[in-house]
């Protein structure tokens, strides 16, 4: 498991592809990038500003940009923007309550330009949890369906026990690749 | 800044605050992170300054000569942030790989940050591979 031997497989032509991370506060962005390392995940803090996982393969780099998701910190998620191949959107399955304002933040993403036509993945996160709202749910409350302008999915997954995050990284990659 | 096997996750060597005063740092790093497969070098930092061109210059020195060198353009910081960045790498081949004793004290990290092109400080640690 881990990032760097899905990198292992992907072509080498491309030198460079960069992942942007987003989703509201407490949705488990940091949990899933430390969870895909390995890492100890039982002192996470919210995230103040950027964590950035940078990994390089035969030449090959990767860098995934994890932006904090709280409301004083989402008008600055615009200048993380440019120049991304992809989009990762992770969302608290377990938090009805916020599904709605998830949905709508996504709604703007998708709206952007400089995000225009990039691939989508949605992870739907803490399946661990007995209150989670399944992903097929989750994808028909944000009418996932109606996006049209890009390669999409959604994955359930549970950063805690790391459960569909590679199947989640590895469908990412594999689109990235057949695009470049 | 910290230093994990990146295979298991687990922290080799960790350091917290710096001190922008001193010339140069030491860390005694266990040896074994020498025979980790891949390794991954974390800095944490944070800004009560918004920067719009940040970027980070890191070189590993060799007594005295550059040996590799990374560029990393951040962007933009967001006032009064706190951030990080990890860099996971490779280790060379085990019959590539120059012994502990011979890297031990000889094996500075140097570490730049601008804005721009403009220096904001430099921190170099000296690495002893204990």
């Amino acid at each position: 498991m881990g990032l760097l031997n899905i990198l292992k497989k992907m072509k080498k032509d491309e030198k460079e592809a960069r992942i942007l991370m987003l989703g509201l506060d407490n949705a488990g962005k940091t949990t899933i990038l430390k969870t895909l390392s390995q890492e100890d995940i039982s002192h996470i803090m919210p995230t103040q500003g950027f964590n950035i996982k940078s990994l390089v393969q035969e030449g090959f780099k990767l860098n995934v940009w994890d932006i904090g998701g709280q409301k004083t910190i989402r008008p600055y998620w615009s200048n993380y923007f440019e120049s991304s191949d992809a989009l990762v959107y992770v969302i608290d399955s377990s938090d009805r309550r916020r599904l709605e304002e998830s949905g709508q933040e996504l709604r703007e993403l998708l709206a952007e330009d400089k995000l225009g036509g990039i691939p989508l993945l949605v992870f739907a996160n803490k399946q661990d949890l007995l209150q989670a709202t399944p992903a097929d749910e989750i994808a028909a409350a944000l009418d996932l369906a109606s996006i049209s302008d890009r390669t999409w999915t959604i994955q359930a997954c549970s950063a805690k026990d790391g459960t569909g995050l590679e199947d989640g990284m590895q469908w990412l990659i594999g689109v990235i690749n057949e695009k470049a | 800044m910290n230093m994990r096997d990146a295979l298991t996750g687990e922290v080799m060597w960790e350091s917290g605050e710096w001190d922008c005063d001193l010339d140069e740092m030491e860390a005694q790093v266990p040896r074994e992170i020498l025979s980790c497969r891949q390794v991954s070098r974390e800095l944490n930092f944070s800004s009560v300054e918004v920067m719009t061109s940040l970027r980070l210059v890191q070189s590993v020195i060799f007594k005295g000569e550059p040996l590799e060198e990374w560029n990393f353009h951040f962007g933009f910081v967001i006032p009064n942030s706190t951030n990080t960045w990890q860099q996971t790498i490779e280790a060379a081949e085990e019959e590539e790989m120059l012994p502990a004793e011979l890297l031990s004290g000889n094996v500075v990290i140097e570490t730049t940050f601008l804005d721009g092109d403009c220096p904001i400080m430099t921190q170099r640690v000296r690495i002893w591979y204990v």
